[in-house]
């Protein structure tokens, strides 16, 4: 299974504390992607320009000539190179490196399972994100199987597209399901994702009608990304609160309103891409509460909702820009 | 810098305010109100820490605010101490007599408010000496050009149990009986000895006397009537106690202050036992008969609190018969602490058996004030690791958490608990070199010398503690701490001598196991495995501090360390500690009993220049890594995947090894029943086989800008807990600080 990311300890994916496991590759290229290294599923070199000490060993041994030194630090040809992996080889530091890793799936059950004594402590277990986890199915199929076997909870942090025979194989191995809606008006979905939410939607059904006829145990969380001015409109929150209020309300356990922060930049300068979100500011509280007031305005239960993630403080009340809706 | 001199204004501000900046501890209301009076007798002590007079170690060296003693000068009779007037002689009885004149000079302290008195103002190592002669030295001296040191003193634990129920008439008759005994048998040496408790215990009895006199002079001169009824009551009180057992449980803890404070006279790192045990049947006496409230209660020990400081209680545990021993009194002292949150060292014994409402009573308490107090340990584990040594199960059970790390059967120990120290970077590098010399192609045969070298370290230690323990009880004996200890009266004997008490293991510090394993994988994997370095490149690059070498450091610093949950070098640590534990094991002390390892180390981690740069790819400026905590910089998969890292080690084997953590605030955010989160990870971490935890609640950054701008009235309040105490983080060295805010934040788990 090829991994972008183990994150031991979390309390952000799902109940309890977990180990969380991000699988590389994803269908969709939201704007304000946290995880830009998840996007393709072929993995990539990336340089840490922190670690690098410069030593050059890297240029020695590429073999086609990809790498180049320059004043800002070292700069890769990504239509050059051949992701043969003799730069990381090559690096004492550890500053150039694959970012990802592929696990044979023994080995990262055995990984998930090192801190099984403190999921059963803290009602939590193990989630499945990424990119988008459901473009392994298969493999995430049988780690789910084996975890649940071994009495781990499982979770599936998914974005819904899918092939139907992903869900269909994984499903059936899955305690909690946390679901993203980002955006209900498919066109802007199209314009902010890449793609339309059609097949999203129909697979927010299945799943939907999983919990009702085959495993009224398994749990649903709803998240919804808060990206100012694309995401967190009036319009958008309103549309989703009322589709879970009026349309889910026996299958929703939770709907988690994910506040946005551009700490990621980073990533995307080590992948070569430049990011229209790197400088959009944290909302600030006067937001957030308008945004609950809205949320909660269809008549959701307010112990339903909550809002998740880095809040300003103590900011003056200015108006912001937001470059991401641009 | 070493500590502030702040002018009044600032002083003024922060000692009536006790703000603690929001960046410690999680957010949430206090449970329990202070009193005025309680509010003005926490205005004293903590204008007493922030002022400096409070402080331990030197001016240039401060390493808290943790002394018993309070600043106000220089001991005025120094020039008349009897071993100065009459000569100096290396016996108990000459000893027993420096203790007695300074005690009897000792001015008599009553505040107003105060229904607990007492303070002290010298220690005896300020008017009597403790000089090894030069021989003794040279054995020092070669043990520590091999890495080992340690100069005995305290860091023991009596047991209060006794004076409790004899009070100090009783034992004062016991020590007569036994002298009389030792003269008619004409046994010189121990008759000299009981001579000089005797005279120990007569100043004592005198000086809590003159308290009782004090106090009816002050009453007698007293208009309000409340401060009159006060001053009447410590009066009885202490005219009772001065001689008899406690009869309430005011006069008990009146009593366990007194104790404390007497023996910290000798000023040494010890523990003092299970204070809910003590305290349980006087409790109950006096809740009966309704003569105790619940706020009088916790009150009292509050203010013992603010006095005694450095004084480390455990609750919780384990009775004979293997049963939880939670009781009332349990729920009390953290209360007390609870009250007044500030300076303490308590700690809580965890068992699977354990109340589970007294434990998440601790959890709230240590998450809402932030400073790792109490301190938690594994009850469990302790026993065993007591068992294991050969301690009977009839006295095992007793074992109390004593120290920054340690643990102790109540009055029955003399351990030598943190004194010593074997710095295991020592040996390694030792290692190196004769592997060089040898020519050795191998990670077996290398890690065999390794073992070779640690032995010729433990030997150096064990000549080195044996000479001075022929030495100790005539040099230095503890005889204060004696007094409530079982077996010196009868027998004649400090604790400090061969039999004075039954169990006398020597304890040993270890610093540098994580570097020491970090680096043996990084030389198994690049010098034995590829073959890309030679151990003679590793010797080169480290001692020239990697000049010119960054690549290869990196190439070392960038393989597996310990502290990441990874099977492999995680083995290596592990088998480290088992040699550790058997090289030591199989050696015996002058008193025929074992050496036994501590993993864990006080301070020396804040000097590494002693030691250069290592092959864990570290410089030689860079802090060793803290006891068994992972090097800093060097665990990055989270605080589960430490505490597994730790939980690997057999503690058992040993005499502690604490995981030291200091969590961002900020991780609690939103969360609801935030100790359940303490109460949970804890739980689980010692099931797993962890032994003890320090909780530090805090955001460093906020404790950076401390270092800065001292002055700021939110900073001058903030403790935590460095090693193995606690302290004011102002008043800390420079260095401690430095070492403080550069550890890992962990942000969650």
């Amino acid at each position: 299974m090829r991994v972008i990311e183990i994150i031991r300890g979390t309390t952000h994916d799902g109940p309890g504390v977990r180990t969380t496991l991000f699988l590389k590759g994803c269908p969709l290229r939201c704007v304000w992607c946290q995880n830009p290294e998840g996007m393709n599923v072929e993995p990539e070199v990336w340089w840490e320009s922190h670690k690098c000490i410069r030593c050059l060993a890297c240029l020695d041994a590429c073999p086609s000539d990809a790498l180049s030194e320059s004043a800002a630090g070292l700069r890769q040809d990504r239509q050059t190179c051949r992701r043969c992996g003799a730069c990381v080889e090559a690096c004492p530091s550890r500053a150039m490196a694959f970012n990802s890793q592929d696990w044979p799936i023994d080995a990262l059950l055995k990984e998930a399972l090192k801190d099984q004594d403190y999921y059963k402590a803290f009602g939590g277990g193990v989630t499945i994100s990424g990119g988008e986890p459901l473009g392994q199915y298969r493999s995430v199929a049988e780690l789910l199987r084996r975890l649940q076997e071994t009495g781990v909870h499982t979770a599936l942090d998914t974005c819904g597209l899918a092939p139907q025979a992903a869900l269909a194989a994984v499903l059936p191995h899955t305690d909690h399901v946390l679901f993203d809606i980002k955006l209900l008006e498919s066109g802007l979905h199209q314009a902010h994702t890449g793609r339309p939410n059609d097949a999203i939607l129909a697979n927010l059904d299945r799943i939907v009608d999983h919990i009702r006829n085959v495993n009224r145990a398994m749990k649903l969380w709803i998240r919804t990304p808060l990206i100012p001015g694309v995401t967190a409109t009036p319009e958008n929150i309103l549309a989703i609160s009322r589709f879970i209020h009026e349309d889910l309300p026996d299958v929703v356990e939770r709907w988690e309103l994910c506040a946005f922060n551009s700490a990621c930049n980073s990533k995307y300068e080590k992948m070569g891409l430049s990011w229209p979100c790197a400088d959009t500011p944290l909302m600030r509280q006067t937001e957030v509460d308008a945004i609950m007031k809205t949320a909660l305005s269809t008549g959701m239960v307010d112990d339903k909702v909550l809002v998740s993630g880095l809040i300003a403080e103590g900011l003056p009340e200015t108006l912001s820009t937001y470059p991401c809706s641009e | 810098m070493g500590h502030i001199m702040l002018n009044d204004t600032g002083i003024e501000d922060a000692v009536s305010r006790n703000v603690i900046p929001a960046a410690v501890g999680v957010n949430a209301p206090p449970k329990l109100s202070q009193s005025p009076r309680i509010q003005e007798l926490a205005r004293r002590s903590r204008e007493l820490a922030i002022s400096g007079k409070r402080r331990l170690g030197s001016e240039d060296m401060p390493l808290g605010d943790h002394a018993c003693w309070i600043h106000i000068g220089p001991f005025p009779e120094l020039d008349q101490m009897p071993s100065k007037v009459n000569g100096y002689e290396p016996t108990g009885e000459s000893w027993g007599r420096d203790y007695a004149f300074l005690v009897d000079h000792f001015p008599i302290d009553i505040h107003p408010d105060e229904r607990i008195v007492g303070e002290i103002h010298w220690e005896m190592h300020m008017v009597r000496q403790y000089v090894w002669p030069a021989e003794a030295q040279e054995v020092g001296k070669m043990a520590h050009a091999l890495g080992a040191s340690g100069v005995s003193t305290g860091h023991t634990c009596p047991d209060l149990a006794i004076g409790l129920s004899q009070g100090w008439g009783g034992i004062l008759e016991r020590i007569k009986r036994s002298r009389a005994k030792y003269i008619r048998l004409d046994n010189q040496p121990k008759a000299s000895y009981l001579h000089g408790l005797q005279m120990i215990c007569e100043s004592v009895i005198r000086f809590i006397q003159h308290h009782a006199e004090k106090a009816r002079e002050l009453a007698q001169g007293e208009t309000d009537p409340w401060q009159k009824e006060t001053y009447e009551r410590v009066a009885e009180c202490c005219a009772h106690i001065a001689t008899g057992a406690p009869r309430t449980y005011y006069e008990g803890v009146q009593w366990i202050h007194f104790a404390v404070m007497m023996d910290r006279v000798v000023g040494h790192g010890n523990g003092y036992g299970r204070l809910d045990l003590y305290l349980i049947d006087l409790y109950r006496k006096s809740k009966a008969v309704g003569e105790l409230s619940d706020e009088e209660a916790r009150e009292y020990l509050s203010e013992m609190f603010l006095k005694l400081r450095g004084h480390f209680f455990s609750m919780g545990g384990r009775d004979a018969k293997l049963k939880d021993a939670t009781n009332e009194v349990s729920f009390v002292v953290l209360e007390a602490y609870d009250l007044i949150g500030d300076y303490n060292n308590l700690g809580v014994m965890w068992h699977p058996d354990i109340d589970p409402e007294f434990y998440d009573y601790a959890c709230d308490v240590l998450a809402r004030h932030g400073e790792s107090i109490p301190v938690l340990v594994n009850y469990d584990l302790m026993y065993e690791a007591q068992l294991r040594s050969g301690i009977p199960e009839e006295d095992a059970w007793k074992v109390a958490y004593s120290g920054c790390q340690w643990f102790c059967i109540p009055g029955k120990e003399f351990c030598d608990q943190d004194v010593n120290s074997i710095n295991l970077l020592a040996p390694m590098q030792r290692a190196i070199a004769a592997a060089i010399e040898q020519d050795i192609g191998d990670f077996e045969c290398f890690y065999a010398l390794f073992e070779e070298e640690l032995t010729r370290t433990a030997r150096a230690l064990r000549e080195w503690k044996n000479t001075q323990y022929d030495l100790l009880d005539r040099l230095w004996p503890e005889m204060f701490t004696s007094m409530n200890s079982h077996g010196p009266i009868e027998r004649g004997i400090d604790m400090v001598g061969a039999r004075g008490v039954d169990y006398q293991y020597t304890s040993v510090n270890i610093l540098g196991i994580p570097n020491v394993a970090d680096a043996f994988h990084a030389i198994r994997q690049l010098v034995f495995e590829e073959g890309r370095y030679t151990l003679t490149d590793v010797k080169a690059a480290t001692q020239a501090n990697w000049q010119d070498n960054e690549p290869m450091r990196q190439r070392f610093l960038n393989q597996d360390k310990f502290g990441n949950d990874l099977d492999d070098v995680d083995a290596l640590l592990v088998r480290i500690t088992d040699s550790l534990a058997e090289i030591l094991g199989s050696m015996v002390n002058q008193r025929g009993q074992e050496f036994r390892a501590s993993l864990f180390h006080f301070q020396g981690h804040l000097n590494p220049s002693a030691v250069g740069a290592t092959p864990d790819g570290r410089l030689a400026d860079e802090y060793l890594a803290h006891g068994i905590n992972p090097q800093v910089g060097r665990n990055n998969t989270g605080l589960l995947a430490t505490a597994n890292s730790i939980a690997k080690i057999d503690q058992r084997k040993f005499q502690g090894g604490t995981m030291q953590v200091e969590l961002q605030p900020r991780f609690f955010d939103g969360k609801d029943d935030v100790w359940t989160y303490v109460r949970n990870f804890s739980e689980t971490f010692f099931r797993k086989g962890g032994i003890q935890i320090n909780l530090n609640i805090m955001d460093l950054e906020t404790l950076r800008d401390a270092m800065d701008h001292p002055e700021i009235p939110e900073y001058q309040n903030i403790i935590v807990r460095v090693t193995g105490y606690a302290s004011r983080f102002i008043c800390l060295s420079r260095d401690y600080q430095q070492e403080f805010v550069t550890r890992i934040n962990y942000e969650g788990f």
